[in-house]
């Protein structure tokens, strides 16, 4: 590298370069490890010399960041810019359909009514899903609170993550449906076990809807109240 | 287990921030607040600091922790410290800040190398043991370290500004800016 481009990383990790710099210095770092190493550790010393200034923050503001955060989507672990940006698009489709929901899917799935979490151990859990390298996820309103979902191709699941939505009595579970266009029938696809905030499932194959009702503990054959929310592919 | 909601942080451990971002990232909101409790001081801390309108502040420290909420599975550990990451994004959307305003902040608070080589709120109440050591660190900087760091992080100037203010040539505070960082950097690690 060169000697001149490599004495900016002081300057780099303080955010002093304009943007120009900043980009002809991200560049280099992608062909340099060393000096991502140096900006690493020069970042760390300038973040404790930024928190040497620590001053409380005004009361109000914990109310107002937690409030945000509450109507604030979040975006999907991603590795690549390209894939970053594809599911961007997505995310915002289906967080901008209305009532609930649209997600996209492929394969039967295979999961068994009421199967214990243990049984669940040889499949992926619900935060491996969220972690998967190519993972799509979605925020969704429904009626009891906030649903998380997740899917990926790679790991050939999808996830949902329930601990945001509201917690149930002991005679209430939450349970997971679906169906295609052709059947129309909803089949369960399991129940979200107590003391468990999520499920996994086999991806549903694309034109398969996914529902998520409450049902009587122990789960029902076939859906007894209206879904709180339902993904369905064929509008994203 | 690895399901969300499910791992439990004793109450008598300090809170792990690594691992709450990690918590954060799966969507959960009490971390999330937990996380806010451990670094807001230090966010709000770092904005006033470098924006120096408390109010402005406000904003700039909301932004962050949205961002943070936003960001949090894309933050990689193998990277750095969560904290880190944190207060490198609190300082560049200070720092942004600033500069939207530039001309208006100059005017308001205009900044000679006089004043600023003894820059020091006098409100800044540093307690911890940690930042006793960042202010122990500092001083072992030479002036012109000292001063081009202090102006390019807290004041928010790009290094050409640096340069100017501090009439040196460009070469000059470009390394000054970074041995002065090396050196903060050995001495806090020598510290631990």
């Amino acid at each position: 590298m060169s000697i001149d481009l490599h004495t900016l990383s002081g300057a780099y990790a303080v955010d002093a370069l304009s943007p120009e710099e900043a980009d002809e210095f991200d560049r280099h770092l992608e062909q340099c490890p060393a000096c991502r190493d140096e900006v690493r550790e020069l970042r760390a010393a300038a973040a404790e010399m930024g928190a040497s200034e620590a001053t409380p923050a005004p009361r109000a503001l914990r109310a107002r960041v937690l409030a945000a955060a509450d109507q604030t989507p979040q975006l999907p672990p991603k590795v690549t810019p390209l894939e970053a940006a594809r599911s961007r698009r997505w995310l915002t489709r289906v967080v901008g359909a209305a009532a609930a929901v649209v997600l996209l899917a492929a394969v039967a799935f295979g999961v068994h009514q009421a199967r214990s979490p243990e049984e669940n151990t040889a499949s992926p859990k619900v935060a491996q899903v969220f972690h998967a390298g190519d993972a799509k996820t979605a925020t969704l309103r429904t009626p009891r609170g906030t649903l998380l979902v997740a899917t990926s191709q790679h790991l050939d699941r999808m996830a949902v993550d329930t601990h945001r939505l509201e917690a149930l009595p002991g005679s209430k579970v939450y349970q997971l449906w679906t169906w295609t266009a052709r059947s129309g029938k909803p089949a369960s696809a399991g129940i979200v076990a107590r003391g468990v905030h999520g499920r996994v499932m086999t991806l549903p194959r694309s034109g398969t809807t996914v529902a998520i009702t409450v049902e009587p503990a122990g789960g029902s054959k076939a859906p007894t109240t209206k879904p709180i929310v339902r993904l369905d592919p064929d509008k994203v | 287990m690895s399901e969300p909601g499910l791992r439990l942080v004793s109450a008598q451990d300090p809170p792990d921030i690594d691992r709450l971002v990690g918590q954060v990232a799966l969507g959960d909101a009490e971390a999330f607040a937990r996380l806010y409790d451990e670094l807001s001081s230090s966010v709000f801390g770092l904005a006033r600091r470098v924006v120096r309108d408390p109010a402005r502040a406000e904003d700039v420290a909301q932004e962050v922790f949205l961002e943070v909420w936003r960001k949090a599975a894309r933050f990689d550990r193998t990277l750095g410290k969560a904290k880190t990451w944190v207060l490198t994004i609190a300082h560049r959307r200070a720092v942004d800040a600033v500069r939207r305003s530039e001309s208006q902040r100059r005017q308001d608070n205009h900044v000679t190398p006089e004043e600023v080589s003894h820059d020091e709120p006098a409100d800044s109440v540093i307690k911890l043991e940690e930042h006793v050591a960042v202010r122990t660190c500092l001083e072992t900087l030479t002036d012109l370290q000292l001063e081009s760091v202090r102006l390019a992080y807290f004041n928010g100037y790009t290094y050409n500004e640096v340069a100017v203010l501090l009439d040196k040539p460009l070469p000059t505070i470009k390394t000054r800016m970074r041995d002065g960082l090396i050196r903060l950097r050995d001495c806090l690690e020598g510290n631990r």
